[in-house]
Parts: C-alpha cells; sequence; structure tokens
C-alpha cells in the first residue's frame, strides 16, 4: 500500500500547488493557521502546467456504445468528462451515465488492492502472491476453467478468448442489456448476424415499437442527436414520432403521438402495418410480394383486438409512415424484451422493408459483434452445477446481480472452487469470489474498444491509479508466464506493449509510431465503412401467426414491466451519487426504487402515491412504493431496473429493491426475457415517501414549457399567436400603460446603473434553449454537478426539497386527466435565468448577489450570510441553499479529487447557484487577453450546452448580432418564462413544436 | 439611503488612510544591509534569526535573484501562463546545480542536501523536498498570476512579495490573503472590481 | 376613612395603600412565582440547546422545505416585533392623548414591549445560514470597501429593531425613576445600592418633576411614530417581495394593526394572572380590561377587514398567481394553518361586542389566548404558505416543523417570560407615582398620611 498512499498523498500536495477548493475548509476563509507544504515535481512532467488543465482522450466503457471522451485533468488529476468531437458517435457530446464514470474512478467503495478470501474474511495480499495463486490455480484446473467477460470488443477481448481457448477453458461474453433478440430477428429476415445503425437523422417519420433509445438501447446518445436533428423543428419541417408501448418513457415522453398498447402486442402492430403498406402498394420493393402470405393474415382489425388501438388508427399509421420517406420504425430493448421479442424485431424488419427504409435509414454493415446471450449463460450454470468448472474468472461484469435469482447463478457459482473477478468495486459478485484482482479503472489503463466496424477507440491511462490495482491484461500475461505450459505462449511484456503491437498492425504502411500518436491524440480510429448495398430478404422468412404472440408466466393480474433506467442501466450506475441524485427523467424519482400504477389501478385497490405495495410472481416477490401516473397500461405495473443490491458499496448497497427476483429463468430462445411475469399488487398500508423533485406535475396554466403545433410554428407564428389560435389566450396581468409604465422604469433602471464600470462597454451573456430539440434526457445535470462541484444532498434532504441541482428538468405532464384524453409531457430546462431586473438582488443586505457589468447575476459565496431573501424572492426558484455542510459528506475521499479547482467549494449555510460557468467565462477572457485578441463566439461553452447531446443550449454574447445566441432569441418560437413578471429573464426558450 | 452611503464612504476612506500605510506596500528588507549585486555570507544557523520560516534548503533568492539576477520565470516557469506561479522541479534546481557546486562552504551543504533530494528520486520511501508554503490564498480567491504579469510586466512579482531579490530567506512582506490589499490596489490602477472577477 | 369622589378610572385607594401594595409586590415571592419562573428558564435552556445544534449542524435541522426557506424562525420574530407595539401604544400614544386607564397598565405593558423587542432581534441572527458574521448586516468601515446594501428591507429591519430597542428601553428605565427612588427610600443594603443606581439621584425635588414630565413627554412623542413605523418596516420585508400573498400594498396598515392587535392579546394575556398572583386587584379594575378589550375590538375588526380585503383584491387582480395562492390557504394542504388564522383574529375578536365577554376575565383570558395562536399563524400563513406554492408549480413544496423550530419557538417564550417575571419582581409594575397623581388629595381632618 506504501507507494500507492505516497502517490494519493502527491496528486493531494499537487492540488495544493491549484488553486482548489478541495476539502470543505472552502469558505471558512482567510488565514488558516495550518502550515502548508508545496512538494515540488521532481522531474517537471512536460504536458502538466499547474493551473492548466490537460486534456486526453480516451473512450466510454459505461455502457456498450463506446463513445468517445475528452478527460480533462488538472495537476495530474482526471476532473471531468466530456465527449469527443472528432468521434462519429457521439460527436463531442456525453450522456450523463459517461460523465459520471468519475464518480466510478473514484468512487470509495472502490477495492483498494488485491485480496483473498480465507475462513470467511478478506486479507489483502501483495500482487505477486494473488498472481501467484491465480497461476497455481489454472494449472491445477486442468482446463476446467470458466471466464465470464463483460468486457467490449477489442484487443484485451481477443487476448482474454485466446487465452482461454489455450487454457481449454470456455468463454462467456455477457452483457445484462445484450440485443440478440434483434441479432436473432435479422438472421431471420436479412440472413445478417449483426446489428444496423439507425439513422434517425435522415427519418422523417419515426415509429419505436417499446424501443427506448433515448434512454438504454443502442448508442443513446448518437441516437439523440439523431433524433433531434429529425424531430426537432429546423424552420420548414420535422419528423413525427410515434411511439407504440404499455409504459411512458422517456421516449414516449418525447413522441409526437404515444400508444399505450397491449404489452406483447407490439408484432402485431407493426405486421399490420406492413400489410395495409403491402396492401395499398404505396412504396414496397419488388421481392416484398413474397411476404405478401405471411401477412395477409395480419389485418388491421386483428392488431386492433391485439393492441387496443382502433383498426383506423393502425391503418392511418401505416399510410402516414408509409407516405414519409424515409421512415423508421425501431423495435428492441429491455424494455420490450418479452417471449415475443424476436418477432417483435422480425416484424419492425418487414415493415421497414415493405417502407422502403432498409439500406436508407436501417443502415447494416457496421458488424456489431457478439455477446454469447443468456444460452450460453444458462449452458455455463449447468456446468458450474454439474461441477465441471474448478476456475470461474469474471470480468467487468457482475452476473450474481444481473441475472435473475430464479437463475441461481449464485449457488452454481458457490459450487466452483475457485472463484476470482477482476472487479473494480466489491459488487456482488466479487463479493462471492476467493480471488480479487481489481482492474485498473478504464481512465487508469491501456485498453481499446471496436464499438463497431471501423470504429476502434482506444483507451489511455490519464493518470496515475487512485488505488492499488493492476490491469487484467497484465495479469493475465503475468499469470501465464507464471503458469507456463499452455499459457507460456502469452509472452508479451505487458498489456501496454500487446495493445501497440495490435495496433501497429493497423497503420497500413505510414510511420507505426507516428500513426499510433495520431490515434492517441484523435482518441482512436474512425473509419465507418459505407453501409453494405442491397439489403435483400432472406430466401426462407418464417411466417409469424397471429397465436405467437408472447405468453406471460403466473396467475397475476398485472404484465410486470421492468424499466431499463436511464441512470443506473444494468444496475452499474447505483453506486454513483451523481446518477442516484439525478432524478429519474420521467418519474422524477431519486434514490430509490417505486412501483409504477395506472390511476384507474390505483383508484380500484386504493393505493396512493407512496404506499409500500409487494409484488409476487411465481418467481419471488418485491416491495416498493406505488407511484402513481397515466403513464403505464392498466393492466400492467412497472418497476426500474438497476437497484436493490446486496453489496456494491455503501451507496448502492441496501438501497431500492431488485426487479430482476420476479424474473423467471426460463430462455426466451437465446435471451432473457424480462416481460415475462405476470404479478399480483398486495397493499401493505405502510408509507414510504418517494423523493420526488416534481413539486407539483401539472402547469396549471402558468405557459412555463410552451408548445405549438407544427403547422403553426411552418406559419413563423409567434407564441402568442398560436396560443390565440388554440383559443386559449393567456391573460395579459399588466394593462397597456402599465407597460408603457413598465418600460418607463426600465430606461430610468439602465440610466441608474451606468456607473462605474457599469458605463463601459460589456459583453451580455445570455442563453437560449430550444425545447423542439431537448428531451429532457438529463445529461445537462450531471455534467453541471461535476463541472461546478455541486453536491449531492440524499434521500432524506431531497424529501424536503434541498437538492442543490443548479441545473433542473422540470416535467409537466399534459393531458391524462380524464380516460381517453391524450395523456403526454412536457419538459423544460430550468436554471438561474440571469434576469437583468433581478428580484434576488436587491433584496440581499450584504451584495453577495448582484448584477455584474457583463450581465450575469452574481453569487458571492463568501460574502453570503445566509439569509435566503434571495431564494424567496426568486420565481424561478434557481437558488440552492446549503443546510448542511452538504459538500463534507459528498466529497469523501477519494471523492473530492474529482472536484474542480475553478470552482469554490460551497460551505455550510451560504446560497449557490448556477453562474453560467462564470470559471469558464473568466478563463476564456484571461486565454483573449493573453492572447491580445477580442472574445469570439465559441470561446465560452457552459458544461450543460456542452453536453447536450440534443444541442438544445445555445450561449454566448447578445449584444453581438453575429452571436449564435442572438440570432436563436430572434427565433419566431422565443419566449421566457413568467415574462409578466417584468424581470427580464436572460434565457429565452424557444417553444416545442409536435407534429 | 444616499446620504447614509455618503457617511459611510467617508468613514472608509478614513480607515483606508489608516490602513494602506500600514500594509508597506514597498516590503523593504530589515535584514543585514546589503546592496543588491552582493549578498551577504550567511550560514544555515543564521537563517534561524532571518525573518520568515526556515526552508529544507536554506534556498537564497538574494543570490540567485539578486547577485546572480537569475530571471523570476527562469524558474516560476508558469507565472506568465498559467494561475499558479509553478514551483520549479528539483530537476530544474540541478539543471544549474549539476556543475555548481557553490562558492564556500555553506553554499556547499545546502547543495548536498539538493543533490540528495535529486538522487533519492526513484526510491518512493525516501523523504521528498518539502517547502513551506509563504503565501497562501484564501480557496474562495482565484488570482490569476498570468494576467497581473501580463499587465504590469515580468519583473512585478515584487509588488506584492516583496523585494525577493534581496530577501536571503523569504518572508511575507504583505498578507497577500487580505481583500483590503487587492482592493487598494485596484483603486489605484482604475482596474476591475467585479466580484466575480476573483470569487466564483 | 373619607370617601373618594369616584370615577371609575380612579383606583379606590390612598396614596399610602397604593405604595403598600405596589411594594408588596416586589416582598418575598410564593413558590407559584418560583415555579413560573423556573419553568420560563428552562424553556429558555430548551432554546439554547436547539442553537447550538443548529450551529453546530446547520439550518437543515429546522423544517425548511425549498421554496420555503423563511419559516416559523420569522414567523416568532415578526410575532414578537408585534408583540412590542401594545406596549408602546399604550404607555406612549394614550399618553399624549392623556386617556387615563392607561396610567394603572402602562408600566407592565412598556417592559413587556422592551423584552417582546429582545426575543425579536434574537431571530435575524438565530435564522441566517451563517450567524457567526451576522455583523455584516451592520454598516462598519472595512478596508474591503463593503458595505451593506441600503435596498434590501433586511437591512431597514435592522435599523428598524436597534432604534425600536434604544427608544423603548429609554421610555421604560426614564419611567422608572420616581418609583425607584420610592422603593430606595424603603430598602437596604445592596438592593438599596442598585436601586439607588436606577433612581439617577432623584429627590422629588419640583425641578426635578419639571424636567422629569418634559423629558417624559418628548420620549413619548418620539416612541409614537415607532408604533406605526417599525411594524410597517417589518411589513416590507413581505411586500417588497415579489412572492404572490406578499406582494400587498395593504402590508404596512395591515401588520401595525395585527402587532396592536397581537400586543394588546399579550397584554391581556400577562395582566390578567399578575393582577391575581400580585394581588392588585384594588387597581387593575374592570374598567381597565374593558378599555383594553375594546382596543382589541377595534384592531381585531381592522384585521378582519384586512383578510377580507386580501381576498377581495387577490379575486379581483385577475392575477392567476395571487389566486391560485389565496385558493389554497384555504383550500390547499395548509387549510388548517389558514383557518386558525380567520377564526382565531378575525371571528373570536368579535365576541367582544358584547360587554358581559369584556368584563368577564376569564372569557377575557381564554380570547387573549386565541389571539395569541391566531397571530402566530398569521404569520406563518403569510409566510410559509405564501412561499410553498409562488410561481413555478415544479418547485412546490409544503413546510414542515421539526424539533428544531420546536425548541427555538419555545425558546423565545422562556427568555421573554424570564425577563418578565424577574421584572415583576424588582420593580413596581404598577405606577406610583402616577397612579398617586390621580388620587384627590385627602382633606385635613382625612386619613391619608
Amino acid at each position: 500500500m506504501k507507494d500507492e498512499t505516497q502517490s494519493i498523498d502527491r496528486r493531494r500536495f499537487l492540488t495544493v500547488l491549484g488553486v482548489t477548493g478541495a476539502g470543505t475548509a472552502a469558505l471558512t476563509g482567510c488565514s488558516t493557521g495550518k502550515v502548508e507544504k508545496l512538494i515540488p515535481y521532481l522531474v517537471q512532467d512536460e504536458d502538466q502546467v499547474p493551473g492548466i488543465p490537460t486534456w486526453y482522450a480516451s473512450t466510454c466503457t459505461e455502457c456498450s456504445a463506446g463513445c468517445g471522451v475528452h478527460v480533462k485533468t488538472r495537476e495530474a488529476r482526471a476532473i471531468k468528462l466530456e465527449g469527443n468531437p472528432n468521434h462519429p458517435i457521439n460527436a463531442g457530446t456525453l450522456c450523463h451515465r459517461g460523465q459520471a464514470a468519475l464518480q466510478g474512478l473514484y468512487n470509495p467503495g472502490r477495492t483498494k488492492g488485491p485480496m483473498v478470501r480465507e475462513d470467511a474474511t478478506r486479507k489483502d495480499l501483495t500482487w505477486d502472491e494473488a498472481i501467484g495463486r491465480l497461476a497455481q490455480q489454472l494449472t491445477a484446473a486442468q482446463g476446467k476453467v470458466a471466464v465470464i467477460s463483460g468486457a467490449g470488443p477489442g484487443t484485451f477481448s481477443d487476448l482474454l478468448a485466446a487465452w482461454t481457448s489455450a487454457l481449454g477453458g470456455r468463454l462467456v461474453r455477457y452483457e445484462a442489456f445484450d440485443r440478440s433478440p434483434e441479432r436473432a430477428a435479422n438472421r431471420q429476415v436479412f440472413g445478417l448476424d449483426e446489428l444496423p445503425v439507425f439513422d434517425f437523422a435522415q427519418a422523417r417519420f419515426i415509429v419505436s415499437f417499446g424501443a427506448d433509445f433515448l434512454e438504454t438501447w443502442g448508442p443513446v446518445v448518437e441516437q439523440q442527436r439523431g433524433f433531434a436533428q429529425a424531430h426537432g423543428f429546423n424552420g420548414q419541417g420535422m419528423a413525427k414520432m410515434v411511439y407504440a408501448g404499455p409504459r411512458m418513457n422517456l421516449t414516449a415522453l418525447n413522441a409526437d403521438q404515444w400508444h399505450p398498447i397491449t404489452p406483447g402486442s407490439e408484432a402485431a402492430l407493426a405486421l399490420a402495418m406492413a400489410n395495409v403498406i403491402l396492401s395499398e402498394r404505396s412504396s414496397a420493393p419488388a421481392d416484398a410480394n413474397a411476404l405478401a402470405a405471411t401477412l395477409s393474415a395480419w389485418t388491421p382489425e386483428k392488431a386492433a383486438e391485439a393492441t387496443g388501438m382502433t383498426a383506423e388508427s393502425v391503418r392511418q399509421l401505416a399510410r402516414e409512415f408509409a407516405s414519409a420517406s424515409p421512415g423508421l420504425a425501431v423495435a428492441g430493448g429491455i424494455g420490450a424484451q418479452h417471449r415475443g421479442a424476436i418477432e417483435v424485431a422480425a416484424a419492425v424488419n418487414l415493415l421497414n422493408y415493405v417502407a422502403g427504409n432498409v439500406g436508407r435509414t436501417v443502415k447494416f454493415g457496421a458488424g456489431l459483434p457478439a455477446t454469447d446471450g443468456y444460452g450460453a449463460m444458462e449452458e455455463l450454470i449447468a456446468a458450474m452445477n454439474a461441477g465441471q468448472i474448478s476456475v470461474l474468472l469474471v470480468h467487468d461484469t457482475n452476473p450474481a446481480y444481473t441475472l435473475p435469482k430464479s437463475t441461481k447463478f449464485a449457488e452454481a457459482m458457490a459450487k466452483v472452487p475457485f472463484k476470482v473477478s477482476t472487479s473494480l468495486f466489491l459488487d456482488e459478485t466479487a463479493a462471492a469470489s476467493d480471488l480479487l484482482l481489481p482492474n485498473h479503472h478504464a481512465l487508469e489503463r491501456w485498453d481499446d474498444l471496436a464499438a463497431r466496424a471501423g470504429v476502434r477507440g482506444l483507451m489511455q491511462p490519464v493518470m496515475t491509479p487512485v488505488f492499488k490495482t493492476m490491469h487484467t491484461g497484465d495479469v493475465l500475461l503475468k499469470a501465464s508466464q507464471k503458469a507456463g505450459g499452455v499459457l507460456a505462449q502469452f509472452n508479451a511484456t505487458s498489456f501496454e506493449a500487446h495493445l501497440k503491437q495490435r495496433w501497429s498492425g493497423l497503420a497500413r504502411g505510414g510511420d507505426p509510431a507516428q500513426f499510433w500518436r495520431d490515434a492517441l491524440q484523435r482518441g482512436g480510429l474512425y473509419e465507418e465503412p459505407a453501409p453494405s448495398p442491397g439489403v435483400r430478404l432472406s430466401a426462407n422468412v418464417p411466417t409469424y401467426r397471429p397465436t405467437d404472440l408472447p405468453t406471460f408466466d403466473g396467475p397475476g393480474e398485472f404484465v410486470f414491466l421492468p424499466v431499463p433506467s436511464s441512470m443506473y442501466h444494468d444496475g452499474r450506475g447505483a453506486n454513483r451519487p451523481w446518477l442516484l441524485e439525478n432524478p429519474d427523467p420521467v418519474t422524477k424519482i431519486t434514490w430509490g426504487s417505486w412501483i409504477e400504477l395506472h390511476p384507474e389501478t390505483a383508484r380500484r385497490l386504493d393505493v396512493r402515491d407512496g404506499e409500500v405495495l409487494r409484488l409476487r410472481s411465481p418467481h419471488g416477490e418485491v416491495a416498493a412504493p406505488a407511484y402513481v401516473y397515466p403513464g403505464v397500461h392498466p393492466g400492467a405495473v412497472a418497476m426500474p431496473l438497476g437497484l436493490g443490491h446486496t453489496e456494491y458499496g455503501q451507496y448502492a448497497k441496501g438501497l431500492g429493491a431488485n426487479a430482476l427476483d420476479l424474473l423467471g429463468a426460463q430462455d426466451g430462445n437465446g435471451f432473457l426475457p424480462y416481460v415475462s411475469v405476470k404479478v399480483d399488487v398486495e397493499k401493505t398500508r405502510e408509507y414510504h415517501q418517494l423523493a420526488r423533485t416534481d413539486g407539483n406535475p401539472r402547469q396549471l396554466g402558468r405557459h412555463i414549457a410552451e408548445a405549438m403545433p407544427l403547422d403553426h410554428a411552418q406559419k413563423g407564428w409567434t407564441v402568442e399567436e398560436s396560443l390565440k389560435q388554440e383559443g386559449h389566450e393567456r391573460h395579459e396581468v399588466n394593462t397597456e400603460r402599465e407597460h408603457v409604465a413598465l418600460e418607463g422604469f426600465r430606461e430610468k433602471q439602465i440610466e441608474k446603473q451606468k456607473l462605474g464600470a457599469y458605463a463601459e462597454e460589456h459583453p451580455r451573456w445570455g442563453m437560449a434553449i430550444d425545447l423542439a430539440k431537448c428531451t429532457g434526457c438529463s445529461s445537462c445535470v450531471t455534467a453541471c454537478y461535476s463541472e461546478n462541484n455541486i453536491p449531492w444532498v440524499g434521500y432524506e434532504n431531497v424529501t424536503r426539497g434541498r437538492e442543490m441541482s443548479w441545473m433542473r428538468i422540470e416535467r409537466y405532464w399534459e393531458g391524462g386527466t380524464e380516460p381517453g384524453e391524450a395523456f403526454g409531457a412536457r419538459v423544460i430546462p430550468m436554471l438561474c435565468q440571469h434576469c437583468e431586473n433581478a428580484p434576488c438582488e436587491p433584496v440581499c443586505p450584504v451584495y453577495a448577489s448582484y448584477h455584474t457589468a457583463d450581465g450575469l447575476n452574481g453569487q458571492v459565496y463568501n460574502r453570503c450570510v445566509g439569509t435566503r431573501y434571495c431564494s424567496n424572492n426568486c420565481p424561478y426558484k434557481v437558488r440552492y441553499f446549503n443546510w448542511f455542510p452538504f459538500a463534507k459528506r459528498s466529497f469523501e475521499s477519494p471523492l473530492d479529487l474529482q472536484l474542480n479547482p475553478e470552482v469554490t467549494v460551497r460551505a455550510r449555510g451560504v446560497m449557490e447557484k448556477c453562474t453560467f460557468c462564470v470559471q469558464r467565462i473568466r478563463g476564456a477572457q484571461h486565454q483573449a487577453r493573453l492572447e491580445d485578441r477580442p472574445l469570439r463566439d465559441g470561446d465560452v461553452v457552459t458544461a450543460c450546452q456542452q453536453a447536450c447531446p440534443s444541442g438544445a443550449i445555445v450561449f454566448g454574447n447578445v449584444t453581438d448580432p453575429e452571436s449564435r445566441v442572438a440570432k436563436a432569441k430572434e427565433n419566431h418560437r422565443e419566449y421566457h418564462v413568467l415574462e409578466d413578471t417584468n424581470v427580464r429573464s436572460s434565457i429565452t426558450y424557444l417553444a416545442k413544436v409536435h407534429a | 439611503m444616499r446620504k447614509l452611503v455618503v457617511i459611510g464612504g467617508v468613514a472608509g476612506l478614513v480607515a483606508i488612510g489608516v490602513l494602506v500605510p500600514a500594509l508597506n506596500l514597498t516590503g523593504a528588507q530589515p535584514q543585514p544591509a546589503a546592496d543588491s549585486t552582493t549578498a551577504p555570507r550567511l550560514a544555515v544557523a543564521d537563517s534561524a534569526n532571518l525573518k520568515g520560516p526556515r526552508q529544507p534548503i536554506f534556498f537564497r533568492h538574494d543570490i540567485h535573484a539578486g547577485q546572480l539576477k537569475v530571471q523570476c520565470q527562469y524558474c516560476h516557469y508558469t507565472v506568465g501562463k498559467s494561475s499558479e506561479p509553478g514551483i520549479p522541479s528539483v530537476e530544474t534546481c540541478m539543471g544549474c546545480h549539476m556543475a555548481v557546486v557553490g562558492s564556500d562552504s555553506t553554499h556547499r551543504a545546502e547543495i548536498r542536501k539538493l543533490r540528495q533530494f535529486w538522487n533519492d528520486r526513484a526510491d518512493t520511501a525516501k523523504p521528498k523536498l518539502e517547502w513551506t508554503r509563504i503565501h497562501t490564498l484564501a480557496r474562495h480567491v482565484h488570482f490569476p498570476h498570468m494576467r497581473h504579469i501580463k499587465a504590469m510586466g515580468p519583473n512585478a512579482c515584487q509588488t506584492c512579495h516583496g523585494d525577493v531579490a534581496r530577501m536571503p530567506q523569504v518572508f511575507k512582506v504583505n498578507n497577500v490573503n487580505n481583500m483590503g490589499f487587492c482592493i487598494s490596489c485596484h483603486l489605484q490602477r482604475k482596474v476591475t472590481r467585479d466580484c466575480t472577477a476573483c470569487h466564483f | 376613612m373619607t370617601a373618594i369622589a369616584h370615577e371609575p378610572h380612579r383606583p379606590n385607594q390612598t396614596h399610602a395603600e397604593v405604595t403598600r401594595d405596589v411594594l408588596a409586590t416586589l416582598s418575598t415571592p410564593s413558590r407559584g412565582y418560583y415555579m413560573a419562573l423556573f419553568t420560563a428558564i428552562f424553556m429558555f435552556l430548551v432554546g439554547l440547546f436547539t442553537f447550538v445544534m443548529l450551529l453546530k449542524e446547520g439550518l437543515g435541522l429546522a423544517g425548511y422545505t425549498p421554496p420555503v426557506m423563511w419559516s416559523v424562525y420569522i414567523t416568532t420574530f415578526v410575532f414578537w416585533i408585534g408583540i412590542g407595539h401594545a406596549g408602546t401604544l399604550i404607555s406612549a400614544i394614550l399618553f399624549l392623548f392623556r386617556s387615563p386607564w392607561r396610567t394603572v397598565v402602562y408600566r407592565s405593558t412598556e417592559a413587556m414591549t422592551v423584552f417582546a423587542v429582545m426575543t425579536a432581534a434574537l431571530f435575524p441572527i438565530i435564522h441566517i445560514g451563517r450567524q457567526w458574521i451576522f455583523y455584516w448586516l451592520l454598516p462598519y468601515p472595512n478596508e474591503r470597501f463593503l458595505w451593506p446594501n441600503f435596498k434590501s428591507p433586511l437591512l431597514w429591519d435592522v435599523f428598524a429593531i436597534t432604534t425600536y430597542f434604544t427608544v423603548s428601553t429609554t421610555f421604560l428605565i426614564v419611567g422608572l425613576i420616581p418609583d425607584v427612588s420610592a422603593i430606595r427610600d424603603k430598602v437596604t443594603g445592596w438592593r438599596h445600592k442598585v436601586y439607588k443606581m436606577f433612581s439617577l439621584g432623584w429627590t422629588g425635588a419640583d425641578s426635578q418633576w419639571r424636567h422629569y414630565n418634559k423629558a417624559y413627554i418628548y420620549l413619548a412623542a418620539l416612541a409614537t411614530p415607532l408604533v406605526l413605523s417599525v411594524h410597517s418596516v417589518v411589513s416590507w420585508d413581505f411586500a417588497m417581495a415579489i412572492i404572490p400573498g406578499w406582494h400587498g400594498t395593504i402590508f404596512a396598515p395591515y401588520f401595525v394593526a395585527g402587532a396592536i392587535y397581537s400586543g394588546i392579546g399579550m397584554v391581556l394575556t400577562l395582566l390578567i394572572p399578575l393582577r391575581k398572583v400580585l394581588k392588585l386587584e384594588h387597581m387593575m379594575t374592570d374598567y381597565h380590561f374593558d378599555n383594553l378589550a375594546k382596543l382589541t375590538l377595534l384592531t381585531g375588526s381592522i384585521l378582519f377587514y384586512a383578510y377580507a380585503m386580501e381576498y377581495f383584491v387577490a379575486w379581483y387582480s385577475g392575477n392567476a398567481f395571487e389566486q391560485t395562492t389565496f385558493w389554497r390557504r384555504a383550500f390547499g394542504p395548509m387549510w388548517w394553518a389558514g383557518w386558525s388564522m380567520i377564526i382565531c383574529n378575525a371571528f373570536v375578536s368579535q365576541l367582544l361586542w358584547f360587554k358581559k365577554i369584556r368584563t368577564n376575565l376569564t372569557a377575557l383570558f381564554i380570547i387573549s389566548l386565541f389571539i395569541n395562536l391566531g397571530m402566530w399563524f398569521e404569520r406563518f400563513v403569510i409566510i410559509a404558505s405564501s412561499l410553498s406554492n409562488d410561481y413555478l408549480p415544479g418547485a412546490w413544496q409544503n413546510p414542515v416543523v421539526t424539533w428544531a423550530d420546536w425548541g427555538i419557538l419555545i425558546g423565545s417564550f422562556g427568555w421573554f417570560f424570564m425577563y418578565f417575571l424577574l421584572f415583576a419582581r424588582t420593580f413596581p409594575v404598577v405606577a406610583i407615582q402616577e397612579v398617586k397623581e390621580m388620587i384627590p388629595f385627602p382633606r385635613k381632618h382625612g386619613g391619608g398620611h
């Protein structure tokens, strides 16, 4: 441990070099008595300049999408993750899960070094001993070795495969949220064993059959970017999006139409649509006739009866879909992974094919590589039970949690004599293992990831490891050398060397060293191949009969819908406070599980929000508080996945309930059917308050999140005009004369302000947020947390509304009040509006809140005495108060290493709020001054703007007519929230447009 | 209201009148009278009687910066481009002291200490060089050194740090952690006094 | 003992009796008194403990639920400031109006004023986030060129409270001089020294009386405007903000009336038992309480009108935010608070139309308790419930009350009663001299001296 502690200390001392806010002595402020030490570098590391961030390109491993990231490091420690602009998949933006990888890196729950479990206690080992034990066990195992790996495709996975087969063992590439049903369907329909890339940006009409393409399904950042391009109003038009699925998830929330169809009936709808299109010959390719036989059985009437829609609406949907060219239909995802998942995917393939979208918006040739799916896992479990495995190595995945209890994985694992885990954390699997060989975090190691054909991302160590961990690649190599024999062939000096050697193969002539440097700088190798042309139907497309609709286990009354959470994903997000406190984009619930019921159901069962319900399925039961809303099919109840850990660190352990406990182990033909049980709902009459952040979920006609229909937008109408047309003109509070008076008052104010610095020329910072693009995904929220050292507050305080999120996404329900009325929602990012006429400023008795010359609403933390008057007087309620020393708990070591030195850590008793990332503004101004040039538009990018996958946020100097923000503010959809209060907000919202 | 402000303002100015002289902006060195070209001969033992904290190595700014006229930025290499002045790495010292062994026994003794640190660099168990920090700023203040160097030239250091070139042992001339010290300067020079220039 | 012509305001006693009775209140106290005193001190300690916890842990211990950033503490602050006003009204304004019935009660009410302000003055410190730098609210020259923001109503508060405290304290002490000297002449030992100090060398010479009366009138004149100004300033803490339910032009008079109303409520709560305990039935007669009750009825009715106006304006303005706020006041999640304020203040006070009730001390006492409760709730409703539902529905949140809120609330009462009880023992709660002035001089052959 010695050397490591030193390296940590060294970094800590370096933080003294940087004017960092680390440690919450922050505001206790001036003249601290203690003597501080300055530790000079021994050898100056040339790419580290104290006080200036150094950026490294790397690749995100938080899900299988493989986005490229830029890692911001200060004084040799990673402090922020941003998207890599050169990367074809995420093009410079990053989702909240990706950004929260930092809290994985610095997580207090990480395994600090190699450990062995002896009679129920774990004791530390040196790496030599640890690797020794592994080698010895491997030789002893005689090939009875099994490896479960969640590592994405790439050099490491290949090494692992070769290594395992050399041992004569079996390798299972396992990904909890894998997409095997789609791949099966593509085999069936097109004879291609791969997954296509969906070009949302090109689509003019999007239909999703239960696929949550904005949350967990596929490369969400890329899809969201594409969706925003297609569905965001661009001045002329926009694509329409229809979502058919039993639950309103974030994707459905963004749809122009949501059809809450019966669970499992997606295929019927898709096939019926295909049938209509084919029979009406709007745009079907010639060879589609072959399908006529299959499809003719699927009449709209049949679909209507299966889905609960009307036949007419099915027909109309089909016609709209066909007429829009190209359209895009997508299916898949855990939320719709029932026993008929393959049929749904296949049906959607047919639909796309019949509508002529394949090759246009559905692009094959990306050749997404295989995971082995659930079938292989079942075999392994059997093998373990049969005692055929004597050494089990689990790498980068957590099957003991992500597999339902009913699969008896844990029991089978217990039968294995020697279990090894390379997990970074003490997760469920690691806890059940004998030997812990903690791997480096992705930001600490050399690695690569082949996201898809032609997209190879590189990972490089951006800092010295936080703990005494070791790259699993090196572990394998060292162990091989120790074990010798069949493994002797793996003789690379280190994994790094192995990786470089493998990459030099990719150089194709040219100087490999130069190629490597470029690749590192770029973040990898991006040469996407052209989509494979002329994908045709395979000769023998199976026929799907109406009897194929999926079945559900158990006598229960409600179909159980597990919800893949956009925060916790398959459960790996559950130990990151940033994700736990970032509210679920739809339900706005933090810190815990919930059970969703339809109001009718709730009325029938007499259940109110927060009553703890117990769900019973044939396979198990779980209990969680109820959340009543019309966003779930009356015949179903829904519950988020990813919580209810029994291990996995202090934050995750024991938080919420694990929905997987309800599921059966039965194989849905190559995959695990998540939506496969019916449950009974039992009242407990106990109440557990949900930590919700949505206050009152209705707008009450206060015109907060505005929207207008497409035709109005096309006519170039303003929000006012559109509202008038719609018949509900907003009530004008101020009379004409009052308006004149206000103007006069304003003029006076401006004159009054022209004193001292305020008389000089200054930029005026402003922001424009396009609600037509914003999906409410909440990436900006996490970005804000990590940029501005925002503390998390935990369950109790969130229940009191004390969360500190400077940037919050407010979600307001629309309709759905009486049965039959369409139910939808609008989202609006709410942050400090930096009002020109800010009500918070005059009331502060000490000028802690004041207006800067460049139009910011400044907040001087160290001047604040905490009267909280400013927050009372803020109409937007975007000021946040440190009720407790929140920062102390939030940034417990080593999480404090993530703190941004450019931003003061707020102490207890002071008010804080969005500053428009003033540290970035000042930084840009310093830079411009050093280069003797004026600030250019785009020099300042706020954290939220930087992270937004759909590019909804524009920031800049509004006094410069050429700036993007000034242009955006001229848009006819422009409006201000709570304009009547005459606070002159600097944030312009552009009304949402719905097709 | 305005009247109150005026009264307060007057009172404030009086206070400033009292305080500013007390700040001793020049930082004159009360140590053994030495002209700026030749520094006094001093041994480690003397450092105890000198102002300012004793350092692990009796590093003589008066010799390096004063007598030998080494530019500040030769060692404090990032002060012109970063908010941090940059503490010279041991490597930087060795750049000269590979060759320079010191003119007399007292100097040699100190340089030997330096070399010791350098030779132990590989061994993490051995102690590291730890200077005692003299100027510390509260964590809620952001002081961009580069802007001040840019505005006031490369040798403006002494405005705040005093005439280091004449200090055998550096001591705190001005309490840089005192907002009044910053403000009075910004007033004189008529530059920004916006809070968010430093506090964010 | 010859008959004395009887007007109701004149105590039916001779000079000697007055002096005796009043000074009797200073003799060895009963067990009841000690029990009361110790309860008060205990309550104060509860508050002290809570405050220490606030300093240690943070304000989060109290039931703040943003957007309710002000809650029980500010409510209690306004409550106590309000209490003070009745005292000044009775001792200063009624003095200038030469209203005879004030004489007997004004001393105790004035003491009440001082202690109420002392209590209120604690809250601006208790409720801020960083209590240890509360002095940043005061304008003092500093090398940082930083001044408080004179635009902020909170700063006006600071001035209002300090002024009010200074004036009312001076007024009280000056008023005490002649009586203290009377005691000085009666007691010995260290107490003699103490009273000697307070009587500022009073001999009762004519010249002294002349100056004394002048000074007293001037001080009364000085205190009078404060009755109106202080609570107006306090009301502007709210009226100047843009929160629906706060942003009203009616607030200043509304709050002043409320203040006097609550003040008299507290006067009654204090005097009725005090009268019993200190056996002052001869001096404090139905007549005095009847007058106090009438004053209560008047201010109570003004409040009734103000409440009605608030609702009317909310409806008439057509401002959706205003309307929602007031609708939720009555029927929202905090309806209980809203209604207890209206019933206790607007309705209960109307009972005082009946002379029977006005002169029935038990009834008056109960009503006075209702008034105290109601006025506390009024402030709670105005502050907490208005904040809990303002402009953005997405931020709405209902306030909760935690042990820390109770602790400080209880502590404030303890602090107040502690001082009042101590005062009642050490100084005459009835102004001996002024009472005597009202008693006609006995004729030669009469009793008296």
